[in-house]
């Protein structure tokens, strides 16, 4: 097809401008000086031990608001679209889910919840965080939505987590424009010390936040796609 | 090239990834199909970015085993990057439930995934 | 100051805290979004005042206690403030419009609105460049949500297109962004400019994916087929969010951006505007529906801006200026037009005539299209002028011929729309239900547009007070529609008297060029507009119209410097066309002669540019032009002679002119043509004859001015509608005084004046009274008309003067006209012209025997056997007129002495000798009063005898007759007057051919047809726009490395 041979073209092009960045590309030896700072004042500025929560939750922490914001409008809009018309209490037909399934997930749902939960608490000491704890814990509800697939999930439970935590988020940011340096600023609480579970600040309580809300919202994605297939 | 590192094989195979996502989302004329052109695309972008964060020889940036608070801007990875990774995923994943929920409302409508059916507006 | 941070905290508190209450009262929510986005207005609406007033600087807020570059900040400039001011001060107006909408989509719509202006918000006010792409993000996302405020299948298809298409250039960003901190070691905008990564390969790479992601989201043709979808079928508010919210935001980072790419980029941004202002122009002609075309204009809008910031090397301190100034009118003026689309609920744009139900809508309508199209007195007006006057200082005539073009295809769709609205048929359309909600943003905006017009003027500092008098008298009068029609005249005539008693007498002693044109547009103004007292009712709309018209006229009199004279031509040329187009059949005429208009206001434009580039600003400097000279005098004797409508300019004039109402006719026949030749005189005057250049133009301005006067003559005598007649005649009339003026001799020049001034008197009488009769008897055609000299006697002896004025018979001045002409033509050597020119007088005998002859003359037509002498307030000023034309025949010399000493300025040799009324030149004498005496004796004595005659003379009755030998036996029409001249018509017809409309036709239609070629582009299938978006970045690329 002519318009094949287009887009192979117009790609083949693109792939000569990508050329140039691959082209002689080498890491650096050192870090850039932004970076460098945060390597080196970041533990006392921050005190987090995982570098990059400090860069996610404190330095760029507007981004992570915009972040969250963006899942908050996804979370919004799909259920915004694809609201679902209890009309008609019409089952929708599925296979039977197998009883391995069934018994696996209901076994395996709470450790995954938990699992989640550790993985937001830890997000300033260990690999993780509150974006990585939210999508485990969501997809502990599609695990469950797939044991049970006509379970119907509590929106009202769903909005107040979600409501609450993005409330706190917000104020903890405005706190610190009142009480320390700015918006975000993570020195509103005692830095602790590095290392430990209660240190860095409020990126924990932050963290909480934002792993509730992920979860919440991400949970809500998944249960609005979900219930609208029942929709002819 | 006798030393191709980590890095370059990430940014190859990112620069490639998001090339072939993109002759997906491009040709592929069912709407599920360019969907997963697109998660393709966006996927490639975030190797490119991790390998843009790489600095040789370098660890994770996580005060812990190996580093201390001392040494950390010498052996460590550059976080930037990597915090910007993880922006970028939620805004991919936020982005491409959109469009799953897009393909299921204009199923709904028209009963097709075939994207040339959905041309009525044009010129 | 309330910090701007405030602005995201304020915004995504409220939004959160709403999800609380899903259950919540959509009322109440709203309640709270509107206070929020309030709040969030009031912030931004502080800085700029701060800014405006001095109190503030630049002012950055660093987030989480670190300074950039190690966190985000957000910079709350003056720029900053205004567009932030800009995009809240729309988010609130354009919440109110959608409330109902809003309140019936629910809470989530509610969230979502808000939360996407915070988006833009942040876009604007990011100094950081990932974080602008995360805030891209969040907007991109909102707006996509909020395009599924409709449910239709196209509307949720074009909202997958869009979601394609941002999810492809925001990869494009993406990558160029994190290239970008590679190279540069930091996202923070201002270190990104002093690194100078373009110095490497891969660093332009990146600089440039990022450049080119920008200019998408800014919808660049071709590749924007993706927004023209949603623009057409998303719910009006959104549209006009995108348009009027979602461009400004990002036309922001692009200048926001600009600095960080190398300088040599500039010239390709400018182009990919330039391109997207034509190619969108041109295609929107094609579009029939409504929000579709406006996508069209605001992706044309925003390629003008883009090419502005493209060229802001060439524009130095009046870059924001011109910037702000246009995005204001696009802003104001986009939104409008989808807030006006979403109460018309009327997709294509002919069944706009529909808002003329309710006047409020139309003027509102009025306000937009004009604030877009860049008119006087809106803000973009003065923006589009110092872009011009600061390309032209740099030299850059290929981008003001490329700017100027972009507008007027602009201008050809957008006011055939505004046809559609005042004149289109609006039977059977659907009944217009306004919900209040939905009117308080337009007339909000409108509003704005025309105060911030009133304060881009000031800051010009051109425009003084003086130049808004007449405005704030016509708005005055606008107020006061609802009273009868002839409080309004009152009004109206009494605010031409007054302009009269303020500027007549000091003209009189400074400048008797413009006294003489002053006391023409004025005096017929109020004797036209004393006809109007004929008209009961309210005439909605006339009087602002015509105000406009005259404020205008008397506004490129005084003018003195080439802004203000612009500024009042194209007031002028709106006002005519608001009159215009008033007509029964008018839309069609009233559409060609806007176009026409512009193109010459275009043109003067241009040639205005290039002189306020060597000389200047001033009106009086025109004659220090050095370089170009012969270009800047073409280009303004070509604008002028759309108005004097010489041939190959003219095919508006004789449908505007004849269709027009009774007394509309004559103000834009015997009036406003002169406003043209006033152009042209101040062109010679200022420029003179005397560079070779300009005298072989003057050379083929005189022939065309002879032609002009033939063929216009030639078609009126073969018309059978006599409005028709007298146009073609004004043409005809026209063509004299281009002659004449380009003879550029002082005996022409005496003519020239001689003329003007005979033909608005002739031509006010011919019209009024051929426009009185027509309101009489109902109908246009001659042939249909006759022996109304029974019924109508004043009438007739008002015509009966009027047309021997016209054709130079003595007494009257017209003679004195061609005297003067013969002796200028044969003193000057221009035989051959000459010649033309006086076949072109015998030929006006012919129109002007067949309008006495079959009106007036004849046998009277059964229906007309009751019909009544026409109406007093006509008889009135046609009277004056009259006397006018007698005393100034009689008295010549009172106006033609003072001319000859004004013009000895310029010709210093001066060959007429006046004394008394006597003129004499080397070929001979001319005495206006003798003349006058002698043929008034003679009449009286020729007119004595014939009563005495005719006493004795019996009355034929029609059975007295005898044809041939037989008697009739029936009534019958004896009465020669359809197709009266048939037999010149076989003979010379075929000069009048209309090989000239011919010629405009294939233009307009090659030109539509080419907008109907390319844009078979938008396919409508979206995988296509993505291709269209992936491409053009390759392209471009390959283009410029």
């Amino acid at each position: 097809m002519v318009k094949n041979l287009y887009i192979i073209l117009v790609l083949v092009g693109l792939g000569f401008m990508f050329y140039t960045f691959a082209d002689g590309f080498e890491s650096a030896d050192k870090l850039n000086p932004v970076a460098e700072r945060y390597a080196k004042q970041g533990p006392d500025e921050v005190g987090a031990a995982n570098l990059v929560t400090a860069v996610v939750v404190t330095y760029r922490g507007l981004d992570t608001l915009g972040e969250v914001t963006i899942l908050f409008l996804s979370a919004a809009i799909v259920a915004f679209f694809l609201k679902v018309t209890y009309g008609e209490e019409e089952k929708r037909q599925t296979r039977s889910v197998s009883e391995i399934m069934q018994t696996a997930a209901r076994l395996l749902t709470p450790a995954v919840f938990l699992l989640g939960i550790y993985v937001f608490i830890n997000g300033h000491l260990t690999p993780g965080g509150g974006f990585q704890g939210g999508a485990i814990i969501a997809s502990g509800l599609v695990l469950m939505l797939l044991a049970k697939p006509n379970m119907k999930v509590s929106h009202t439970l769903i909005h107040v987590v979600e409501s609450i935590s993005g409330l706190a988020f917000v104020f903890i940011g405005v706190l610190g424009i009142l009480y320390a340096g700015g918006f975000l600023d993570n020195s509103l609480m005692g830095m602790g010390t590095l290392g430990s579970l209660l240190s860095a600040g409020v990126i924990p309580l932050i963290y909480i936040f934002v792993g509730l809300k992920v979860g919440a919202e991400l949970s809500n994605i998944v249960a609005h796609l979900q219930e609208s297939q029942n929709e002819a | 090239m006798e030393n191709i590192g980590l890095e370059n094989i990430a940014l190859f195979s990112g620069l490639i990834l998001s090339l072939v996502g993109l002759w997906g989302l491009l040709t592929q004329k069912n709407i599920i199909k360019m969907i997963v052109g697109f998660a393709l695309l966006d996927t490639g972008i975030h190797l490119i970015m991790i390998a843009v964060g790489y600095v040789k020889n370098s660890t994770a940036p996580i005060i812990g085993e190996g580093v201390t608070k001392a040494n950390a801007a010498d052996v460590i990875a550059d976080p930037i990057p990597q915090a910007l990774v993880l922006t970028a995923i939620v805004i991919g994943l936020g982005i491409t439930a959109l469009m799953l929920a897009y393909a299921v409302k204009m199923h709904q409508k028209k009963k097709s995934l075939d994207i040339n059916h959905y041309k009525d507006l044009k010129w | 100051m309330v910090g701007p941070i405030y602005i995201i905290a304020i915004a995504l508190g409220l939004a959160f805290l709403l999800g609380f209450f899903k259950k919540l009262n959509a009322n109440i929510a709203q309640t709270f979004m509107m206070a929020g986005v309030g709040a969030m207005s009031f912030i931004s609406v502080q800085w700029l005042f701060g800014h405006l007033a001095g109190m503030v600087t630049e002012t950055v807020t660093y987030t989480a206690g670190f300074k950039p570059p190690f966190s985000i900040s957000l910079q709350m400039g003056a720029m900053e403030a205004g567009v932030t001011s800009m995009i809240n001060i729309f988010g609130f107006l354009g919440g109110v419009y959608l409330w109902r909408k809003l309140k019936e989509m629910g809470l989530n719509a509610i969230i979502i609105y808000m939360v996407t202006l915070m988006g833009l918000n942040v876009i604007v006010l990011t100094r950081d460049l990932f974080n602008l792409f995360v805030f891209l993000e969040v907007s991109t996302i909102g707006i996509v949500g909020l395009i599924l405020l409709e449910r239709g299948v196209n509307t949720i298809s074009s909202g997958f297109k869009y979601l394609v298409a941002g999810g492809v250039i925001s990869s494009f960003m993406l990558i160029g962004t994190i290239m970008i901190y590679k190279y540069a070691g930091s996202l923070y905008i201002n270190d990104i400019i002093t690194s100078n990564i373009a110095a490497t390969k891969g660093g332009m790479v990146a600089l440039f994916l990022l450049l080119i992601a920008v200019i998408l989201e800014l919808k660049p043709f071709p590749a924007n087929g993706w927004a023209l979808d949603v623009y057409e079928s998303a719910n009006s508010g959104i549209s006009a969010f995108l348009s009027a919210g979602f461009a400004t935001a990002m036309l922001f980072v692009l200048y926001k951006l600009m600095p960080m790419f190398p300088i040599e980029w500039q010239a390709m941004v400018a182009v990919v505007g330039g391109i997207t202002f034509i190619g969108a122009n041109l295609l929107g002609i094609r579009q029939k529906n409504a929000q579709r075309l406006l996508g069209y204009s605001s992706a044309g809008q925003m390629g003008l801006l883009t090419a502005v910031i493209g060229l802001s090397s060439y524009l130095n301190e009046q870059f924001i200026f011109i910037l702000v100034t246009i995005l204001l009118g696009h802003y104001l003026a986009k939104a409008g037009l989808f807030w006006l689309a979403g109460i018309v609920k009327e997709k294509e744009i002919n069944s706009w005539s529909l808002l003329r139900r309710e006047p409020l809508l139309v003027v509102l309508f009025g306000v937009f299209i004009l604030t877009l199209l860049g008119m006087p007195p809106f803000p973009s007006f003065f923006g589009k002028w110092e872009l011009i006057m600061k390309l032209a200082a740099g030299g850059q005539t290929t981008w003001i011929l490329a700017i100027l073009i972009g507008s007027f295809l602009e201008a050809v769709y957008l006011f055939k729309w505004f046809g559609y609205v005042l004149k289109g048929e609006n039977e059977g359309l659907p009944v217009l239900q306004i919900k209040p909600e939905k009117i308080i943003s337009p007339v909000v905006f409108a509003t704005v547009s025309v105060m911030a017009g009133y304060y881009a003027g000031s800051l010009l500092g051109e425009t003084n007070f003086a130049f808004y008098i007449p405005l704030m008298f016509i708005a005055a009068i606008g107020l006061l529609e609802f009273l009868p029609a002839f409080v309004k005249n009152t009004f109206a005539i009494a605010g031409m008297g007054y302009l009269a008693y303020t500027t007549l007498p000091g003209l009189f002693e400074t400048d008797l060029l413009r006294f003489i044109f002053m006391g023409i547009f004025i005096l017929g103004g109020i004797l036209t507009l004393f006809a109007g007292y004929y008209y009961k009712g309210k005439r909605q709309g006339f009087y602002p119209s015509a105000l406009i018209m005259f404020a205008g006229l008397a506004g490129i009199i005084q003018a003195e410097t080439l802004l203000q004279f612009f500024f009042s031509w194209e007031l002028m040329t709106i006002g005519s066309y608001f009159l215009i187009i008033r007509g029964k059949r008018s839309m069609t005429h009233g559409f060609s002669y806007m176009l026409f208009s512009l193109a010459g206001a275009y043109a003067i434009l241009a040639a205005f540019g290039m002189v306020d580039a060597q000389v200047g600003n001033m009106l009086s400097a025109l004659g220090g032009v050095t370089s170009h000279a012969t270009l800047i005098f073409a280009l303004l004797a070509i604008g002028f002679m759309t108005k004097t409508a010489t041939l190959g300019l003219h095919i508006w004039l004789p449908g505007a002119h004849a269709e027009a109402e009774s007394d509309v006719s004559p103000m834009v026949s015997a009036i406003l043509l002169k406003a043209g030749v006033f152009g042209l005189l101040l062109t010679f005057f200022g420029m003179g004859a005397e560079s070779a250049g300009n005298s072989s133009i003057l050379y083929v301005l005189g022939w065309l001015g002879a032609i002009t006067a033939l063929v216009g003559n030639l078609a009126a005598s073969f018309q059978e509608d006599a409005k028709r007649l007298l146009a073609y005649s004004s043409i005809g009339q026209l063509g004299y005084i281009l002659f004449a003026y380009a003879m550029a001799t002082q005996l022409g020049w005496i003519g020239g004046f001689l003329y003007v001034i005979n033909h608005f008197a002739f031509k006010a009488i011919l019209f009024l009274t051929i426009g009185a009769v027509v309101l009489r008897v109902k109908t246009h055609n001659m042939y249909e008309m006759g022996g109304l000299i029974k019924r109508m006697p004043l009438a007739f002896i008002a015509a009966l003067i009027g047309i021997i004025a016209l054709s130079g018979v003595p007494p009257l001045s017209g003679f004195a006209g061609k005297w003067f002409f013969y002796n200028a033509v044969i003193l000057k050597g221009w035989y051959f012209q000459g010649a033309v020119v006086f076949f072109a007088g015998v030929i006006a005998f012919l129109y002007s025997y067949r309008i006495l002859q079959t009106v007036f003359l004849g046998q009277l037509k059964d229906e007309h056997r009751h019909v009544k002498e026409i109406p007093l307030t006509f008889l009135i000023p046609i009277y004056i007129l009259v006397i006018g034309i007698m005393i100034f025949s009689m008295y010549t010399h009172w106006v033609l002495e003072p001319i000859t000493q004004y013009l000895t300025a310029y010709f210093p040799s001066d060959p007429v000798h006046w004394d008394g009324a006597a003129a004499t030149t080397s070929l001979g004498y001319w005495n206006g009063t003798w003349v006058m005496y002698i043929i008034g004796i003679m009449f009286v004595l020729i007119l004595g005898w014939l009563l005495w005659l005719n006493a004795k003379a019996t009355k034929v009755k029609q059975f007295n007759m005898v044809f041939s030998g037989e008697r009739p036996f029936t009534p019958e029409t004896t009465h020669m007057a359809h197709n009266m001249y048939a037999g010149y018509n076989k003979a010379l017809g075929f000069i009048t051919a209309p090989g000239i409309t011919t010629f405009w036709n294939k233009v307009a239609e090659f030109v539509t047809d080419a907008a109907g070629f390319i844009r078979r582009i938008y396919t409508g299938n979206g995988q296509t726009y993505a291709f269209h978006i992936v491409a053009y970045i390759v392209i471009i690329y390959f283009m410029i490395f």
